[in-house]
């Protein structure tokens, strides 16, 4: 990477960030998820210092509630993103950026890290305010410990995943109709059990991280008894379930992340083609 | 910066031919570009800006062909481009949007890059509004804040696309003394339908016409082609049905036309010197 093309980077990151962060629905989306979600029984986000409900170990609890949290705010975090790339044409701002000497696949890198770091940074701070008051109200700290080992190895590729196609299919497609399939696909593919219908869940290609968390950080359920990913008798696409081994967790982190960069890739082809 | 346009064809999906075989050089200094709606003015200058490949033909400036990376890349080390349809942000203020895109013009020195925006946010009259986020500025404003986007990194190479739309006559004067003053050794391409625009900055200039060239000289030489052939008739009856009407004003009771048109549109129609409004459309209406 030149030096040019890392400040195109840098300065695209930059202001992308900064206008997410500005817009009142990155906040107000996720706040009215969270508080529906706390006034719904079962809820770990309620349950979290219920000690008859949660896990007497700290480390279970928070990944648990990165599970939940992550399963319930990458839909929002999906759809607010989907309008990212496209508005530069609607805003018609485009052909400015584009007559710069700026590369436009740094701009487009630039875009998604920074629009998708501010739409995460909500998620972010409810997933780590809930661990901290957990970590805090059981004297656990090494809850926080587990809490970022698992947003490096579940959160943050799977919100990779979902914003590159959130910021690249709209390209090919209209943002709000992208929307609803996008929800429709995160709730087949991540919650529909596999022996059910055909679903991508407990594949390789899982963004809410079934083999890290079963392979890396030991996760199954809160009670113990859930399996996460690898092979469900009688179910389609178990070539796409091999046995949860920190091998295939990583595997898996690192298709999710080859995948958002064809997701990138694909994008930026289309914007090229329509010059 | 010289651009030299040789064979240049554009047609877009559909089988619309915005541009069909143009050949023209653009010098130094302030260019005028003038032509109607669907000329391919606009498509000329995307083309130019590199935004837009050309079907067939070739591009180059100062030597860089526009048909490669590499070219495009050089050309847009040098340019400025306001273009007709111009956007903005909604949700930075003036300052960041200027200090976005200098960036991504290269401008890396932040004490610097700080300084030429305060500098052009004061040429174009923003200071005051410089902190307001752009989602409250009118069109006017905007129009100015493109204005000065262009002129950041101080570009050899300036392509203007109808920069006065949506100015006031006081801004409008003051932009095209601006863009005069600015030319000096450098290139600036000024398209626009206003062609007192034209007549009060370019010394050169360029008509088309459905995506061709259909004349390349100066203002006096345009001018010149409608010596003999402006009108002048007072009427209180309807307008002369010959020729084009330039301008219609209330005279005595009836109406002073501006007429162009190739023989004297009436017995009282007295011939008056041209202008290059009258050039231009003498040399269209054919």
């Amino acid at each position: 990477m030149t030096s040019q093309t890392a400040r195109a980077l840098g300065a695209s990151l930059r202001y992308e960030f900064r206008m997410q962060v500005r817009k009142p629905s990155v906040w107000i989306v996720p706040a009215l998820t969270v508080v529906l979600f706390l006034l719904i029984g079962g809820s770990l986000l309620r349950d979290l210092f219920d000690p008859d409900e949660s896990s007497d170990d700290a480390r279970t609890t928070v990944v648990g509630l990165a599970v939940q949290v992550h399963t319930l705010l990458s839909i929002g975090y999906g759809c607010l993103l989907a309008d990212r790339l496209v508005r530069d044409d609607r805003l018609r701002v485009a052909p400015i950026l584009d007559a710069t000497p700026a590369r436009p696949s740094a701009r487009l890198v630039g875009k998604y890290l920074g629009a998708g770091a501010a739409t995460a940074v909500p998620i972010l701070a409810v997933y780590f305010g809930f661990a901290a008051a957990y970590a805090v109200h059981t004297g656990a700290p090494d809850a926080l410990g587990w809490a970022l080992a698992t947003c490096a190895v579940v959160i943050v590729p799977g919100l990779l995943f979902v914003a590159a196609f959130a910021l690249a299919v709209p390209l090919i497609m209209p943002a709000p109709l992208f929307r609803v399939f996008f929800v429709g696909y995160w709730l087949w593919g991540n919650v529909v059990a596999p022996d059910m219908m055909p679903t991508l869940a407990r594949t390789l290609i899982h963004p809410l991280g079934g083999y890290p968390l079963d392979a890396l950080l030991d996760f199954h359920g809160i009670d113990g008894g859930d399996t996460w990913a690898g092979p469900v008798p009688g179910a389609t696409l178990n070539f796409l379930r091999p046995d949860p081994t920190p091998t295939t967790a990583w595997l898996s982190i690192a298709v999710l992340l080859a995948l958002a960069a064809v997701a990138l890739a694909g994008g930026h082809a289309v914007r090229a083609r329509r010059a | 910066m010289r651009i030299e346009i040789s064979g240049l064809t554009k047609t877009y999906r559909g089988g619309v031919a915005a541009l069909d075989g143009l050949d023209l050089v653009v010098p130094t200094g302030m260019f005028g570009l003038l032509g109607a709606n669907g000329a391919g003015k606009t498509t000329l200058m995307r083309i130019l800006a590199g935004l837009v490949r050309p079907t067939s033909g070739r591009v180059t400036v100062s030597g860089h062909d526009m048909g490669t990376g590499a070219g495009r890349t050089a050309v847009q080390h040098a340019l400025g481009y306001l273009p007709q349809d111009l956007g903005v942000y909604p949700d930075l203020t003036a300052r960041q949007f200027l200090d976005y895109v200098a960036l991504l013009k290269g401008m890396d020195d932040r004490a610097a890059r700080r300084r030429r925006v305060g500098e052009l946010l004061e040429v174009v009259a923003l200071t005051g509004d410089a902190d307001r986020r752009l989602r409250g500025f009118s069109g006017g404003m905007r129009q100015r804040v493109g204005i000065a986007q262009a002129l950041l990194a101080d570009p050899r190479l300036l392509i203007v696309d109808e920069p006065t739309a949506g100015l006031d006559p006081e801004e409008r004067i003051r932009f095209r003394t601006l863009l005069s003053q600015f030319a000096g050794r450098r290139t600036v391409l000024l398209s626009t339908h206003i062609v007192d625009d034209i007549a009060q900055t370019c010394r050169e200039v360029a008509v088309l016409a459905r995506g061709r060239l259909i004349f390349r000289g100066t203002v006096d030489e345009l001018t010149h082609r409608a010596r003999g052939r402006v009108w002048s008739i007072v009427t209180d009856g309807p307008p002369p049905a010959e020729g084009t009407v330039v301008s219609a004003l209330p005279h005595d009771g009836g109406m002073r036309y501006r007429v162009v048109a190739p023989a004297a549109p009436g017995p009282q129609a007295r011939p008056v010197d041209p202008a290059l409004e009258d050039g231009y459309l003498a040399l269209t209406a054919r």
